[in-house]
């Protein structure tokens, strides 16, 4: 892993940007959602990018879908578009940057960049956009100079929206390329930038899946609509887990959580392991909101709910919820600016659900942070990602607006195991803030739903 | 004509325009909440310090049906229940109206530290609504009632006008919008951070770019947003204790060095008819940006590092170059291809973005600008500081060129 450096002062910056140039991005799978999305934001700031797809049709739909995307003709005016048959060594000879976006496999892949190596200029950076797989194990057997130039650029969907971005170095990665992609994707590309190790998911899916999945298995016994009540934007989202998992797709759900479970064996494990009632269903063809429904789906204006034994749906408003008051309390505080207060509220509620939900807070916090070291330097890098790439109250805030002893007293009564850093924090007493960032505003993640 | 004020400008807190505090479901006493709460705490002022507080805004009676905003400010805290409060009002400049009250009384040596907040919310109501409500700004019944979108056309007609007496090309209007977009990128708070767009897309002719009022296109407009910006200022003894407290020099503590405000009829059309054998378009503009210079003590834009105009549509920018006397009259395009509002150009303009790039929650931008001003001559603006700024200077519009007020900041 890169190590983790204070941000480089401005004139630090404009050295980086002037040290290379980046004018002819070439896409590789540029008909695919990360592919036009990612060549959409390329052309912002590069003259010249090619989309490249198995036919030339396939890329004329990339880049008729990336001018939708980000609304504006003018994309085409940057681009150009080919087959990977007639037109990829020609590309990719020219090119300063190849983004490689195909469908995450890594045998395609690996194909792929057979191919790349050998049309590539020497000074040429090749970047993945994959989520799941290893860079290093991407990068394994290749030339010395293709391995010095290649890296991770993890984009969340749809980069046009999200600007949260992991960059994952492989173990040959030149260093001061890595600074270079950085500054470049930070400036030019308007992205908040996170460097994670070359981990199973990195850091965002890691932690972000984790919790995601563990509602997933709540709902097994709970039903998705109390799950997504009681993991609710009241404990810091925007969007609730189960409605997040059907816009994500069961089957990128499945292939993140699997991949993780098998190669990692963490504390946590047990959360990780997809329930068998999902994969029963998904055999059944139920993947979410692509195919019009997954925990949830809509009938005209009505919202339906999934029954996860019989695969049946019936309307929201007809589900049975216990009284949960407290939400609606939080909501109004949060509502006038009054996040510690609301959280004060969250931390003191009675009954069984306000129980359950500390414990899933509590699982993403003590998760996060007793990550750090693995998938990211510090927590300050997993709290970008959480707030930036999934729109999360980051761990840090949510540690900062309780206060560490709270904090550590939520993790232990959920049965967890309590991370060093916050148990220090609580025992010396003195005020400390974990969340360093000044420019993101931490009310953001406080959503009065 | 007042001599140099000692009003000291100790720093304050914005909110990202890029957020929409409907969505999020909040009351704007969030808004003003987090902006002043974050304020206190960047500046390491303790809440019992503060002895009075300003409110600027435009229209929060009809965005969110509350009046009486000043009050609001002691809910941000218990220590403020008691404390002094008032509520100012002058379109799009009253933010600036607010901070020069502000200034008056502590020039007038009644309180030591003052908190001015500039606060909008706007995204609670439909861009047509919100584009009515705006329409208030102007002479409504004469000018705004029954037209959609009556901004646009009035600052279309500020081209009109440009054309008429000297020419006006849109390449130059797009080079502007280009430039504030681009310098928005570097704006971790502003608004189109995350936009697309470009020179040609802003020159495009098609629905992506649609007009909205005569020669004003959506790429010329800023947009509507939420945000609340609370600074503080204080009096020269107050600042001593601060600047001893945090360990620094007073003369690294940046003041207002000076202030010029105006205002001229309301109507579009009376404004140009004065001004019709003037040099310049908008003269009473011209005479509060020279005022702001003259008490500050500077003798033209020479004297100026970098400026934060009210670049509300692209023909205001283009308007405040030649006012500003970065050109003569009639001649701000030269400006413009010369690349001199560039940030490391030699008249940098809107480094944040301004309007069109940061965004503008319309009675917080003149708190926005006087904030940029201050992290610029104090070299924290980060990805977009003017290196080695010392003086910027401020220019925020309420209305058609109705109430100007421009300030320079200074160390």
């Amino acid at each position: 892993m890169s190590s983790s450096k204070a941000s480089p002062s401005p004139s630090e910056v404009r050295r980086l940007l002037a040290s290379r140039k980046i004018e002819h991005v070439v896409v590789l799978g540029a008909n695919g959602t990360m592919g036009y999305g990612s060549a959409a934001l390329f052309t912002q700031a590069v003259p010249k990018v090619t989309f490249l797809a198995r036919t030339k049709a396939k890329a004329e739909e990339g880049l008729a879908a990336a001018i939708k995307q980000v609304r504006s003709p003018t994309v085409a005016t940057h681009s150009a578009v080919g087959d990977y048959e007639n037109d990829l060594e020609a590309a990719v000879e020219q090119a300063d940057l190849v983004f490689e976006a195909l469908t995450e496999d890594f045998a395609i892949k690996k194909q792929m960049f057979d191919r790349v190596e050998k049309a590539r200029r020497d000074d040429a950076i090749v970047g993945t956009v994959t989520s799941g797989l290893s860079i290093n194990e991407l990068a394994d057997g290749r030339s010395d100079s293709f391995r010095r130039h290649f890296l991770g650029l993890h984009f969340f969907n749809p980069p046009n929206v999200i600007v949260g971005t992991e960059l994952i170095a492989g173990r040959d990665t030149d260093p001061e390329l890595v600074d270079f992609v950085e500054a470049f994707a930070r400036v030019r590309l308007g992205r908040e930038m996170v460097r994670t190790a070359d981990t199973p998911a990195f850091a965002g899916n890691r932690v972000g899946f984790k919790v995601l999945n563990e509602a997933a298995q709540l709902a097994e016994t709970l039903g998705p609509a109390l799950v997504d009540r009681i993991i609710g934007p009241y404990t810091g989202r925007a969007l609730t887990p189960l409605a997040t998992i059907d816009l994500v797709g069961w089957d990128i759900h499945r292939a993140i959580v699997d991949n993780v479970f098998e190669k990692t064996k963490d504390e946590a494990h047990a959360t990780l392991r997809l329930p068998d009632s999902m994969a029963t269903l998904m055999d059944r063809g139920v993947l979410g909101d692509k195919t019009g429904g997954g925990f949830f789906k809509r009938d005209g204006k009505k919202r339906l709910v999934l029954d996860i034994g019989s695969g049946d749906y019936r309307p929201l408003e007809e589900v049975l919820l216990p009284d949960m008051s407290y939400v609606d309390a939080i909501a109004d505080l949060y509502a006038q600016g009054r996040y510690e207060e609301g959280m004060q509220a969250f931390l003191a509620a009675e009954g069984d659900e306000a129980a359950l939900a500390r414990k899933v807070v509590a699982g993403y916090v003590s998760y996060a942070f007793h990550r750090v070291g693995e998938v990211a330097e510090d927590i300050g890098a997993i709290d970008r990602i959480m707030g930036m790439g999934f729109n999360w109250a980051p761990p840090s805030v949510l540690v900062d607006v309780m206060g560490p002893k709270a904090a550590v007293s939520m993790i232990g009564e959920a049965g967890l195991p309590v991370p060093d850093a916050l148990a220090s924090a609580a025992k010396s007493g003195e005020p400390k803030r974990f969340f360093q960032h000044p420019h993101i505003n931490i009310g953001r993640f406080f959503v009065a739903g | 004509m007042a001599a140099n004020s000692e009003v000291y400008v100790l720093g304050g807190y914005q909110t990202d325009f890029g957020r929409n505090w409907t969505k999020e479901n909040k009351h704007f006493s969030a808004l003003m909440r987090e902006s002043v709460l974050g304020a206190l705490e960047r500046c390491e002022i303790a809440p019992e310090e503060v002895e009075s507080a300003h409110v600027g805004n435009f229209a929060a009676e009809l965005y969110c049906m509350q009046g009486h905003l000043g009050a609001f400010f002691t809910e941000a805290h218990p220590a403020f229940s008691g404390l002094p409060t008032g509520r100012h009002e002058a379109a799009c400049a009253s933010g600036s109206i607010a901070l020069l009250a502000a200034s008056a009384e502590i020039e007038a040596g009644r309180y030591d530290l003052q908190a001015v907040v500039g606060i909008e919310q706007m995204k609670t109501v439909s861009a047509s609504e919100g584009g009515a409500y705006l329409g208030t700004a102007a002479w409504y019944a004469e000018e705004a009632d029954g037209i959609e979108f009556p901004f646009p056309k009035l600052f279309g007609r500020l081209g009109d006008e440009y054309d008429r007496r000297y020419g006006l090309k849109d390449e130059h209007l797009a080079e502007i919008s280009k430039i504030n977009y681009a310098n928005a990128k570097l704006n971790p708070n502003a608004q189109t951070r995350t936009w697309y767009m470009n020179k040609e897309h802003a020159l495009c002719r098609t629905e992506d770019n649609p007009a909205v009022g005569g020669r004003i296109r959506i790429a010329d407009c800023s947009q509507v947003t939420d945000g609340a910006v609370c600074v503080f200022l204080a009096s020269r003894s107050y600042a001593e204790r601060y600047a001893r407290g945090m360990g620094r020099k007073l003369e690294d503590i940046p003041r207002i060095k000076g202030w010029g405000h105006n205002t001229a009829r309301l109507r579009f059309a009376d404004k140009v008819a004065e001004s019709r054998d003037a040099e310049y378009v908008l003269p009473h503009v011209r005479s509060t940006i020279t005022s702001a210079m003259k008490r500050a003590g500077i003798e033209n834009v020479g004297g100026i590092d970098g400026i934060e105009t009210h670049d509300c549509f692209t023909t205001s920018e283009y308007m405040a170059i030649d006012h500003f006397g970065i050109t003569a009259p009639g001649e701000s395009w030269k400006a413009v291809e010369e690349g001199w509002l560039e940030i490391d150009g030699k008249h940098p303009i809107n480094p944040s973005g301004g309007l069109i790039g940061a965004g503008h929650p319309v009675g917080a931008t003149g708190t926005r600008q006087l904030l940029d001003a201050f992290l610029q001559v104090t070299g924290q603006a980060g990805d977009y500081q003017v290196e080695g700024a010392k003086n910027f200077q401020t220019l925020n519009i309420g209305g058609s060129g109705t109430t100007s007020v421009s300030f320079v900041v200074g160390v």
